[in-house]
């Protein structure tokens, strides 16, 4: 009989594979999105996703085939670099409106972020009263 | 109206977080009623026999109902009698 | 008024420190009269908490707009409920929540436990005393919920798509499942700082752990069901990081409930409870930090806001003094026995354990991937939803399978013979369940047989269980209530069962399909055929309502409608889905119309079939029922307890 339990040694290579799986797929199926606001736009292409401000005129239909196009400015509105965006799918939710802040996912190329997904954020519930 | 409330209720506060003073303001005993040693052996004698005794009856249910069969019922209650007598024993004869 | 609540606050802060101060120095130095004191602190405390609560609910029954507070989540026309419920509505009205109930809760623990450990109990005095001494500086220094301005005439409001049962609900229900944490924590803590690292913390705290893994894990469903039938995106979670916030600590109690068990049986795993139930009480601070700093982006939130550092400070301070606590107290905490078997009620526990942390540490890395890409390549990427749902299969399915093998495996060791045995009749039922399944369709998605498979074998146990428990004894009820916490455990198990099912039913074997309706157009999916009767426009005081109609045909007849509501005061809209749920085949036809033309009828609509969804919220109802019957209070334990732990004389 060994004087050492096989049962630790079960556990530990339990806990070796469950280490082992995370890091495998974690290397091969990444499957992360770069998260940027409009000023972090230069140079980007891709799959990705904008974090902005909604401004200018709402313009369209996401229904229709040349979709609904509106830009973007950075979250905390301090002006800077503008994004063009068209997005195409279900109408938006119903919080969208100019002046909201909206997380935006799809492809940018040309200056211009082709919208696949809208997320619009609750209305701000914990920011402090003195703000 | 409401001055006189809030300073009763300071003044509340202030006697309850004292009372333990003022209720004994010179404490013949004041120390945290800790067990003792002998206090603490006895209790964890005790505690071995309880887990002993636990286990044993938690064996004899599992195998009554038919979870743990015989054979390895045989294997596991040997064990499992010897560590319950012997903290029975303990228990019957501290030592000091 | 506002002037009560600061004052009481700072009493709060006051007692507090004190609490924390002098009960440390009343335990280091072993003296009762000192420990009674902060005892009675800690008492105060909580009184002086609920003034302040009191004056910040009166004014905002008052609709007392000189409240800073009140002025932001109130106005005058919204329901007492909802009015009542901005209590915990927004930050500083949420922090005094968190306050009462903690100081609540340790008073409460403390009392009952002070003639039974007291030495013990004089530790957690500071503990509790240290944690209340943050969260009311906070409440003092940071985020005051007694700011004042000169009164508008009316405020602000509640977004209407908040003012639903849901909102008076859910928070309270976290709120005292997050806190109660604190309470294991703080023995935990006192268990080391005394010395007194056996078994006596975890009894004397199990019951308050219990109690707030159910609140905790109930109050999730609740969140869920809300955002089923409220947001309307046809799902009931989005892997949110402030949904994790509240699934991590939840699935690290989980595996914390089920190690104590080890370690009352067989003193083993004396580190790993200290670092387990450290592990739970902090991501459950960390969660609140998430939820209100935000500092990762998420539905739920919310400007960056000044109270994040302090949180991240409170976290890593707390976590950095457990971990030198255990360090320290190392000698103290060495195991009584070992493992002895791979195959052993221990063992099956440790596997459990694996997983659940497994799963809690592979959320957390997702949750925190934005903020360490952005710290070490100042890029900012986001993990989607696929890594979750990946992970969720790979540790959750296992976990299914453990729920039946563990309860019917021997503490110390089972012979793969005798396991086999017993295993015999769940497995042939699994087996069956899935030949059948397969026939009628259910091949289409692996994870979904896995999933439905796995569930009718642990189903099988706790049947065999219970049968041959209630065989052994004569009556169900006997059984039962002998041993409150194995058979609650395995209506908790079945619960949890009954989620799998319906999580693999409304995803794995989900339709959707999207589709662009002209007035009396149709279209089909999974069975059912809906046709588009129009739309109508309805002008309310407050609220104009957009409905488009459809006729369903199928499984099911009748008529669905979805649309919008476009609300008055404040201007908001909100979008209203279409759920008709069928009892008796277990499935919810969903309905969404995110555009309608009144005038020309054409409506875009999506509509989804979602099989077995509503088992996930009859498996919330099975939840509650285990975990009452797991906390119900046992006399005979009691006196057994009560004749271990009182002080003897010595004989």
């Amino acid at each position: 009989m060994p004087t050492r339990s096989p049962a630790r040694l079960v556990v530990a290579l339990a806990v070796a594979g469950v280490l082992a799986i995370f890091l495998l797929y974690t290397a091969v199926a990444g499957h992360s999105t770069p998260t940027l606001t409009p000023s972090e736009m230069q140079g980007k292409s891709g799959k990705l996703q904008v974090v902005g401000t909604v401004v200018g005129k709402l313009r369209g239909d996401s229904h229709s085939a040349s979709g609904l196009r509106f830009q973007l400015t950075d979250p905390q509105g301090h002006g800077g670099k503008r994004v063009d965006v068209v997005y195409h799918g279900a109408a938006p939710p119903p919080l969208f409106r100019v002046g909201r802040s909206v997380v935006v996912t799809g492809t940018y190329a040309h200056k211009r972020l082709q919208g696949t997904d809208i997320v619009t954020k609750c209305p701000s519930k914990y920011t402090s009263t003195a703000s | 109206m409401i001055i006189v409330g809030i300073l009763l209720a300071a003044a509340a506060v202030v006697v309850l977080v004292a009372l333990p003073f003022l209720r004994e303001p010179v404490a013949a005993d004041d120390r945290l009623d800790a067990p003792s040693e002998a206090d603490e052996r006895w209790f964890t004698l005790v505690e071995e026999r309880d887990r002993a005794l636990t286990a044993l009856k938690e064996l004899e249910f599992d195998h009554r109902t038919g979870k743990v069969d015989d054979a390895d019922y045989r294997e596991l209650v040997g064990p499992l009698r010897q560590a319950a007598a012997v903290a029975l024993r303990a228990l019957d004869s501290p030592q000091e | 008024m506002a002037d009560l609540g600061r004052a009481a606050l700072v009493v709060t802060l006051g007692l507090a420190v004190y609490s924390l101060v002098v009960g440390g120095i009343a335990a280091r130095r072993n003296e009762r009269r000192l420990a009674a004191s902060a005892r009675n602190a800690l008492y105060c405390s909580f009184a002086s908490t609920l003034v302040a609560a009191a004056v910040l609910a009166t004014a905002l029954v008052r609709h007392d707009f000189s409240f800073k507070y009140v002025a932001a989540h109130t106005n005058r026309h919204l329901p007492v409920a909802y009015t009542l419920s901005a209590f915990w509505g927004g930050q500083e009205g949420s922090l005094l929540l968190w306050l009462l109930v903690l100081t609540g809760y340790g008073a409460l623990a403390v009392a009952i436990n002070r003639g039974l450990l007291r030495d013990l109990t004089a530790w957690v005095v500071p503990v509790i005393g240290g944690i209340a001494t943050f969260f009311s500086f906070v409440l003092v220094a940071v985020a005051s919920p007694f700011d004042t301005q000169t009164a508008p005439f009316d405020g602000a409001g509640l977004t209407p798509s908040l003012q639903n049962p849901y909102m008076v609900a859910h928070p309270p229900m976290l709120y005292l499942g997050y806190v109660g944490l604190s309470v294991p924590f703080a023995f935990a803590v006192g268990a080391l700082l005394s010395g007194r690292t056996d078994e006596r913390w975890i009894i004397a705290t199990r019951r308050w752990t219990l109690a707030a893994w159910m609140f905790l894990g109930f109050g999730q469903l609740l969140g869920a069901h809300w955002a089923y039938v409220e947001v309307g995106w046809g799902g009931y979670y989005a892997w949110d990081p402030v949904e994790n916030a509240a699934l991590m600590p939840w699935l690290a109690a989980t595996a914390f409930l089920h190690s104590v068990m080890v370690q009352e049986r067989k003193g083993m795993l004396k580190v790993w409870n200290m670092v387990l139930v450290a592990l739970a009480f902090e991501l459950s601070v960390f969660g609140t930090f998430l939820t209100r700093s935000g500092v990762v982006n998420s539905i739920h939130s919310f400007s960056k806001s000044s109270i994040g550092p302090w949180f991240l400070a409170f976290v890593v301070i707390s976590s950095i003094f457990s971990l030198a606590l255990i360090m320290w107290r190392l000698p103290l905490l060495k195991a009584k026995t070992k493992l002895e078997s791979a195959i052993s009620r221990e063992a099956a526990f440790l596997y459990n354990n694996l997983l659940l942390v497994a799963l809690c540490l592979t959320i957390l890395w997702g949750v925190l991937f934005p903020i360490v890409t952005q710290l070490l390549r100042g890029e900012t990427r986001t993990i989607g939803r696929p890594y979750y749902d990946f992970f969720l299969r790979t540790f959750g399915l296992p976990l299914l399978l453990l729920m039946g093998i563990g309860p019917l495996v021997a503490w110390r060791k089972t012979s793969l013979r005798g396991l086999l045995r017993t295993l015999a009749w769940p497995i042939t039922a699994a087996v069956a369940t899935g030949i059948v399944l397969v026939a009628v369709g259910g091949g289409s998605s692996s994870p979904g047989l896995i999933a439905y498979t796995f569930s009718a074998f642990v189903l099988a146990t706790i049947v065999v269980e219970l049968v041959r428990g209630t065989r052994a004894t004569g009556s169900l009820f006997v059984l039962v209530a002998r041993n409150r916490r194995r058979y609650g455990g395995y209506v908790v198990h079945a619960a949890i069962v009954l989620l799998a099912i319906g999580i693999a039913g409304s995803s794995a074997y989900s339709s959707s399909v999207e589709r662009r309706l002209a007035l009396g157009q149709s279209m089909s999916v999974a069975g059912y055929t809906l046709t588009n009767r129009g739309v109508t426009v309805d002008a309310k005081p407050n609220v104009t309502e957009t409905r488009a109609h459809l006729a369903v045909k199928g499984r099911w007849s009748g008529s669905i409608s979805s649309g919008d509501n476009q609300y008055v005061n404040p201007p908001e809209p909100s979008r209203e889905v279409g759920i008709k749920t069928d009892w008796l085949r277990g499935e919810d036809l969903y309905v969404i119309v995110d555009e309608s033309h009144p005038k020309t009828g054409i409506v875009f609509v999506q509509v989804l079939v979602k099989p077995l969804i509503n088992l996930i919220w009859v498996a919330g109802i099975v939840f509650l029922f285990g975990s009452m019957i797991a906390l119900w209070p046992d006399a005979r334990e009691q006196r057994r307890l009560v004749a271990r732990l009182a002080p003897i004389a010595s004989s």
